[in-house]
């Protein structure tokens, strides 16, 4: 990695930028400046104002207050087409694609307009521009109907098109598992040796200390210093980020004086994607289930959770599970929380309260009307023990950071009673460090209470830390099972790597 | 994505022939050059109002005020085309009928787009206000329109007036815009996912405006055949703002904005005039037609929805569709 000097030219400069929402204050002066051949990544918890800073840099936010220079030009009002004319390129979090127009069209409309091929053009030249990106999906299908794997390296690629001269990367792997964090990272420092200055905002910290040339910390809207990468830590990151040192500890293992008991069999199960699989669960136990995206770990829990029809046996208890709905499987004492917080979980625009009590609206119920107090002590109690941070329990779930909609969302095998598996889709996506330790301080309890527990992560660290043992998925089959003093992220990432995985996103 | 509009087009296009067919057997008097010629002319409002209404479809909204609008220039067209102006006088006349138009489009889309306000909403104010004025400048129907101007609207080669040929040519450009063209392909991106295109750097705004606009100055134009077929400066016009939503949809138009045909709307304003028409053939009264429109609109919206139902069917009952695999899900290589 080359590191420029300070010699080298600011492309991306933000003086004492300020901006609120209503009495929310997002960012407060901040500064930062991203110069070119860089990478200079943004670090700080959801809700720290990585994403308003991002969004004032585009031109998409306006902000209250500060000076943004592009490629040494000031600009003058916020508009992202006169932002990407200074030569700045973003690729969204949430994506910029128009799901119902197909990948050519999106392309094409990412490129400004004085570089646009001839629309008679689009598609050949859409499939040459992929193909120079190394990325294998038809231009002529609809962009909704790719994976999230793929709808997000299209969405890195939209942000080259117009050759910026910086670009900014808002999360650019959330959906990515560590083959395509590596071959994105690879584009990311070609580009960067090439004298692009790159803005790198992630919540993973050992990628950004892995890719990163300086650090900017964010805590609460108001900057914390940047650092050079080189001599920062992990530790010290975190410290910065929420403020107080944190031990990077995961909850203890309290395996000794367990008596083993197999609670969940699965035996030939095989199902769309997946199968066949051999596999036992047994109380109290946190299995891990790790892999490249999209060999079927979705699919399999999905199936356990009776959400898709699967063929084989499984067993829970020693109830057979031959779930034919999701209401069969939670009677049998099977709860999914959903990767797709937003869709499936939650009721984003109810509040918390009412995302809260929904599922056991009956235990509340007198002759069919709400007791409002006892709901209320059991929202409070719930706030409490998950430690969900918010400014009143009416507040609506989609106002809340990633983090604390999951804790809304963990509520559910809390509240419920008889529960006896639980099925966690990446239960830390998009969730702040702090939160993060919350959540798998709820899940361990929940263990310890003897509930057995599948937590598919594309997170080694995370299942290294938090499972007693981690199989390996690859192709729908599971290749590898690491368990005791084995059970570490080299180890996971290796098997995950060496697990004779094809090139999961093609 | 390309062209889709084939369903509704198919659809509309047989039924209009099956209708026609049975029609045609039974009524001699329907297929004369004049039934033709009049079914046609009558056509051209509704077609021109549904044009200017798939326009802010496209864009996601929606304009009810067209139809006070058409009564505005109808009752505009009574003072300003009179019976004895020459024809500068006419030309200018015709200019502020458009002009009316083009009024009514700024000040709607200034409400919505300026002044943020959701499209039915601001548009019924418009509604309400054009209404009103219109009755002010005439209680009654009163003041003829020029002549020489009906009949130059009206001017026919055989029994196919010449603006409808003219529309027919219009919504087929329109359309080419529309699904092959840069700029027709930003309209619909900005209708499907308005952020998106937003992020994309289009000014979404300027291009919502503009639809807003060009549906009001379509509908004054649709003003100059209603004034055609009324021929005096009535403040009672017909119903023109559900029908011409009617035949967006019908033709394929989506509320949620994004989808729709220029050719499509135009088939389907032709299929429902075309009900108007052949009802009074066999001594029916007019209220059945409405309530046909009523039924065959429903039924056409089902039968557009039928791949997206079966999809759904199939993938089980007790799960809606969309939630059975996650989209980000690529198939194991």
């Amino acid at each position: 990695m080359s590191t420029p000097g300070p010699e080298s030219p600011v492309v991306l400069s933000l003086r004492g930028v300020s901006k609120a929402y209503g009495a929310v204050q997002a960012l407060r002066d901040v500064s930062f400046d991203c110069r070119a051949g860089e990478v200079h990544a943004l670090v700080g918890e959801n809700g720290s104002g990585k994403s308003t800073l991002l969004g004032i840099a585009s031109g998409f936010l306006v902000p209250d207050k500060g000076l943004v220079e592009i490629g040494g030009r000031r600009r003058r009002r916020g508009s992202p087409s006169e932002a990407r004319r200074l030569g700045l390129g973003i690729a969204y979090q949430t994506y910029s694609h128009v799901l119902d127009l197909s990948v050519a069209e999106n392309l094409y409309l990412a490129v400004p307009g004085d570089e646009r091929p001839t629309y008679g053009r689009m598609e050949k030249w859409a499939a040459s521009t992929l193909e120079e990106f190394g990325l294998d999906v038809s231009v002529k299908v609809a962009v909704g109907t790719l994976s999230l794997v793929q709808r997000q390296l299209l969405e890195v690629v939209k942000s080259l098109l117009a050759r910026p001269k910086v670009l900014l990367l808002d999360e650019p792997t959330t959906a990515l598992g560590p083959q395509e964090v590596e071959q994105l990272h690879s584009l990311v420092r070609e580009r960067s040796r090439a004298g692009v200055g790159v803005v790198y905002v992630s919540h993973r910290l050992p990628e950004v200390l892995g890719i990163a040339d300086r650090i900017t910390v964010l805590r609460d809207g108001v900057g914390q210093g940047t650092f050079e990468a080189a001599g920062m830590t992990e530790e010290a990151l975190v410290a910065l980020m929420i403020g107080r040192p944190l031990q990077l500890a995961f909850p203890e293992r309290e395996r000794d004086g367990r008596v083993p008991e197999v609670l969940l069999e699965v035996s030939g199960l095989r199902g769309d994607r997946f199968g066949p699989i051999d596999l036992e669960v047994e109380k109290g136990e946190i299995l891990g289930i790790a892999g490249a995206e999209g060999n079927g770990q979705v699919q399999f829990l999905r199936a356990l959770a009776g959400v898709e029809r699967p063929n084989g046996r499984a067993s829970c208890d020693g109830d057979e599970l031959n779930a034919k709905s999701p209401l069969a499987a939670l009677r049998a004492g099977v709860v999914l929380l959903s990767g797709d917080r937003a869709q499936e979980s939650l009721f984003p625009v109810l509040s918390v309260r009412t995302n809260t009590t929904i599922q056991v609206l009956r235990s509340l119920g007198r002759l069919g009307f709400l007791g409002r107090r006892p709901e209320r002590r059991m929202v409070d109690d719930m706030v409490r023990r998950l430690r969900i941070r918010m400014a009143s329990i009416e507040q609506p779930v989609q106002s809340l950071s990633g983090g604390n909609q999951q804790k809304v969302s963990l509520t559910r095998p809390f509240l419920r009673g008889n529960v006896k598996l639980i099925l966690a889709d990446e239960p830390t996506q998009g969730v702040d460090v702090g939160a993060r330790f919350d959540i798998y301080d709820a899940l361990r309890a929940k263990a310890n209470e003897g509930v057995a527990l599948i937590v598919k992560s594309s997170d080694p660290l995370e299942l290294a830390g938090l499972c007693d043992r981690v199989v390996v998925m690859s192709r729908g089959r599971i290749v590898d099972e690491i368990r005791g003093d084995e059970l570490g992220e080299r180890r996971i990432v290796e098997a995950i790597v060496g697990g004779g995985v094809v090139k999961a996103s093609a | 994505m390309r062209f889709r509009g084939w369903v509704p087009l198919v659809l509309l296009t047989a039924l209009i022939l099956a209708v026609g067919a049975f029609t045609a057997v039974r009524q001699d008097a329907f297929l004369t050059e004049y039934n033709i010629n009049n079914l046609l002319l009558s056509t051209m409002p509704l077609a021109l109002v549904a044009i200017g209404q798939t326009n802010a479809l496209l864009v996601g909204g929606f304009d009810v005020s067209v139809a006070a609008l058409i009564t505005m220039c109808v009752v505009t067209a009574s003072f300003m085309l009179k019976p004895d102006e020459t024809t500068f006088a006419l030309l200018l006349g015709s200019l502020a009928i458009v002009g009316v138009g083009l009024a009514t489009g700024v000040f709607n889309a200034t409400l919505i787009r300026i002044l943020r306000l959701p499209s039915i909403i601001a548009t019924l104010g418009t509604l309400s206000i054009l209404e009103g004025a219109s009755l002010l400048l005439r209680d009654h129907p009163e003041g003829p329109i020029n002549s020489d101007v009906i009949d130059a609207l009206n001017t026919s080669i055989g029994a196919v007036p010449v603006a409808f040929i003219g529309v027919v040519v219009f919504a087929v450009l329109a359309d080419i815009w529309l699904y092959r063209t840069a700029m027709g392909m930003r309209v619909r991106a900005v209708g499907l996912d308005e952020t998106s295109s937003r992020r994309l750097g289009m000014s979404t705004g300027r291009i919502v405006f503009l639809a807003f606009v060009l549906c009001s100055v379509v509908a004054s134009i649709a003003g100059f055949y209603s004034a055609a077929q009324v021929q005096i400066g009535s403040p009672i016009i017909g119903d023109y703002a559900l029908q011409s939503i009617a035949a967006a949809v019908l033709g394929g138009a989506s509320l949620a904005g994004g989808r729709g045909s220029f050719i499509g709307t135009l088939v389907a304003a032709l299929f429902l005039s075309l009900i108007s028409n052949i009802l009074p053939l066999f001594q029916q009264p007019t209220e059945y037609a409405q309530m046909t429109i009523g039924v065959l609109i429903l039924l056409a919206l089902v039968l557009y929805q039928a791949p997206r139902l079966i999809a759904q069917f199939r993938s089980g009952w007790q799960t809606v569709g969309r939630l059975r695999t996650r989209p980000g899900e690529a198939p194991a290589a």
